[in-house]
């Protein structure tokens, strides 16, 4: 062996002694508070688990006795956990479905216009926009509960400024437009002006990052503005838009707090009770957190199949 | 190798072995180092102890218990009391987890109407006879809130507050005076009550700005619900006393009169005062309503919330169905000890004392301005000069019962019963439909947590 080889030898062996030496800390944290609690998750999903009562092991047997997959099945019968969790599963689908197209529809077209504008006016929109997005969801939930108040909200007032009757907004389970309840509608007008500054963010970065030199060309080609935009921009977007779907389709899967502070735990007749607070209430207004963990396992299947699916579809075979 | 040398797992196994014997000897008890018995031997001094409690994070509560504490330190030296208090929502995450770890803290405040499921569960000391016998309890406190803290003839807590929704109703004294009424009302029916609130309503356009009666709420659902059953002279339980029964004449002729004051009466807009909006605890602070079926307990959160509230304000008592008063009361906050407290006996003292000592019951209670639940501050006189609002509340408190073990109080409570009526007052079923939809949700619910 020569002496280049060895010393390189030793190096690679010192590399992997630090390596290890650095990652094991974050491993061991790694599986000691998510992955042990994953599992733990998983395993009370075969109990009728609650803390209040008294188990054997670990807490589980004795009080929390093993029902087998009862939990998962207890999802799809006439119980009345199994409707709350299929109304859950409606509300959340109709949340994230709506959510998704209105961001996209809003933030891709404002960005667009954004980053034609001059650069000190946009720092300006840039910051007015975000603005919302850094604020907490509890005050944006508590501000948009007040502009919807039936007596004394903001969209009330104007309504009846200019001569149009006011309505219970958040209340009124009985109103629907499409046959979405209109409660509904407010909490995803809400979700999407407290998001829209993210996606914004991300897609300016987008549009920056597409090289000048694709649409001179084009210009020389005597493309239009439009056909600009969907002939180059939005292709060469694809894979912030790939993200920017994933992202916001995932954070409208998990979407808990505009409906339980702005919508008191769920609206009127749970038209507004998503997945997540479905999980929340089962624990720990309910007490049965192993029907809470399956519930949350569906979820989580949920999220994954849709992630992988939106993942294949826009997959992209090219760089540029 | 040779003989002298260990192999490792010899050596593993010596040390092993040394180290046993050397953890053995230290486990042996200890000679007495000094004498223990005999003249002119000092009794030993009482050891030091930590106790940990644990409270929901209410100012004022926080306060009162910050001030029962200090003043059981300063009798008791040789105990010092580690108060922690958290955000409501938090409060019940941290004692459902801590209890599943068996590290809750050893004295707990909790909501009366919790303990039976519990004390089912096991995850709750009973309090020792020489604490409180359960005859003394009862000699003590108002049946209603101590029932909370029986489960199967066992005690397993003490009651600071007896938690009232009924037998009064607060009121807005400018309004009456606005429309004409004379204050403070006198209502020998309900139907007087309905007959001012209709006055009281005040609408701009087709939006209803102060609600004659507000009882459209979460709580206050339920608590007429119950109150207008048992004043029928039924009782919502089944006979078997486990399941409930919404399909009685009296619990239909009760929903019939809820869903009827909000539909044909008008005293309240369902869609625009309900448990999601304008919920009455606030909107009565707000100007927003007339007559507010809260109870007392409402009153500091009010003034804390709304100091700019100016008009004047005052509980007035509530009309019955019957020859008497009957309601079903949810118990109140107590103290509950851990069954893993190192220093259980202490725990109880320390929660005799503050929930069964007259005089710190009745600081208690002042500074949270929550209901008495020992008789002896409830019947105090001089508890009104504190407290002048509580008046008629205390009138009531004899004919309260603890509502019992729904087994799930708050799906009930909220899923069920507050649910169901509001969207039959908003048109969405008919009174059969909605009752019949109580009943098989209701009863599912329980077969479903019996069945477990």
């Amino acid at each position: 062996m020569t002496t280049g080889v060895r010393r390189r030898s030793r190096l690679l062996r010192s590399q992997h002694i630090f390596a290890g030496v650095t990652l094991t800390p974050i491993m061991a944290y790694m599986m000691f508070f998510a992955l042990l609690p994953m599992v733990w998750a998983v395993v009370i999903t075969l109990f009728r688990y609650s803390p209040t009562r008294q188990g054997d092991v670990l807490g589980l047997g004795g009080g929390n006795p093993f029902v087998g997959l009862r939990n998962y099945l207890d999802l799809f019968s006439a119980s009345p956990n199994g409707q709350l969790f299929r109304v859950a599963v409606k509300n959340t689908l109709i949340f994230a479905l709506l959510v998704l197209p209105l961001n996209l529809l809003i933030t891709l077209p404002l960005a667009v216009l954004i980053e034609s504008v001059r650069e000190r006016l946009k720092v300006v929109f840039r910051t007015i926009y975000f603005l919302p997005t850094v604020t907490s969801m509890v005050a944006v939930a508590i501000i948009w509960g007040a502009v919807y108040n039936p007596t004394f909200g903001l969209l009330n007032l104007a309504l009846r400024a200019v001569g149009l009757p006011g309505r219970p907004w958040l209340t009124d389970a009985t109103s629907r437009v499409l046959g979405v309840p209109i409660p509904m509608f407010c909490v995803i007008v809400t979700y999407v002006w407290q998001d829209m500054g993210y996606n914004l963010v991300i897609f300016i970065a987008g549009l920056q990052g597409i090289p000048e030199a694709f649409h001179e060309a084009a210009v020389v080609d005597g493309a239009n503005a439009w056909q600009r935009f969907w002939r180059i921009t939005l292709p060469l977007l694809r894979p912030t838009l790939t993200f920017v779907i994933v992202m916001t389709m995932l954070s409208s899967w998990q979407q808990f707090v505009l409906v339980d502070v702005m919508m008191g735990h769920g609206g009127p007749s749970n038209v507004t009770r998503t997945l997540v607070l479905h999980v929340y209430e089962t624990a720990f207004r309910f007490q049965e957190m192993g029907l809470a963990s399956t519930v949350a396992m569906a979820l989580f299947i949920i999220i994954m199949v849709t992630t992988l699916i939106q993942m294949r579809i826009l997959r992209k075979e090219w760089e540029y | 190798m040779s003989q002298n040398q260990l192999s490792r797992r010899e050596f593993l196994r010596l040390g092993a072995m040394t180290a046993a014997g050397a953890l053995l000897a230290s486990c042996k008890p200890a000679g007495p180092t000094t004498p223990t018995e005999g003249p002119g031997v000092q009794p030993p001094a009482e050891e030091a102890i930590t106790l940990r409690m644990w409270s929901h994070q209410n100012p004022s509560f926080v306060a009162a218990n910050e001030a029962t504490i200090a003043k059981f330190q300063e009798a008791n030296p040789t105990v010092t009391i580690a108060y922690e208090n958290f955000p409501y929502d938090q409060f019940i995450q941290t004692i459902q987890t801590s209890m599943a770890a068996k590290n809750e803290a050893d004295v707990m405040e909790m909501f009366g109407s919790w303990v039976q499921s519990y004390a089912k569960g096991g995850t709750l000391a009973e309090v020792p006879a020489d604490i409180m016998s359960m005859s003394k309890a009862q000699e003590l406190f108002y049946k209603a809130p101590l029932d909370g803290y029986v489960w199967e003839g066992k005690l397993y807590g003490l009651p600071n507050e007896y938690n009232l929704e009924n037998g009064a109703v607060l009121t807005n004294k400018r309004m009456f005076e606005e429309a004409g009424i004379a204050f403070p009302p006198k209502w020998d029916s309900w139907d007087a009550l309905v007959a001012d609130a209709k006055k009281l309503v005040k609408m701009d356009g087709d939006v209803m700005t102060v609600a004659g009666f507000h009882y459209v709420n979460g709580d206050g659902l339920g608590f007429l619900y119950w109150e207008g059953v048992l004043e029928r002279g039924a009782d919502y339980f089944a006979n078997d006393g486990i399941h409930l029964n919404f399909l009685s004449p009296e619990a239909k002729a009760t929903v019939q009169w809820l869903v009827d004051m909000a539909v044909v009466d008008k005293v309240v807009d369902p869609f625009t005062f309900n448990p999601n909006s304008n919920w009455v605890g606030t909107s009565f602070f707000q100007g927003m309503v007339a007559i507010g079926f809260i109870g007392p307990w409402i009153v500091p959160e009010g003034k804390r919330n709304y100091p700019d509230f100016a008009d004047p304000w005052d509980y007035v008592r509530c009309p019955y169905y019957g020859n008497q008063m009957s309601f079903a009361a949810d118990s109140g906050w107590g103290k509950v000890v851990s069954p893993n407290s190192p220093h259980i006996a202490k725990a109880w003292e320390f929660s005799r004392f503050c929930a069964a000592d007259a005089a710190n019951a009745r600081a208690w209670n002042v500074a949270t301005s929550t209901v008495p639940a020992l008789k002896a501050v409830a019947e105090d006189p001089t508890l009104l000069n504190d407290m002048s609002w509580l008046g008629p509340s205390l009138e009531v408190l004899p004919y309260g019962r603890y509502v019992g073990m729904l087994q799930d109080r708050d799906y009930i409570w909220y899923t069920v019963i507050a649910t169901r009526l509001v969207e039959c007052m908003q048109g969405q079923r008919s009174v059969d439909e909605t009752m019949a939809l109580m009943h098989e949700e209701a009863n599912a619910m329980i077969d479903s947590k019996l069945s477990g």
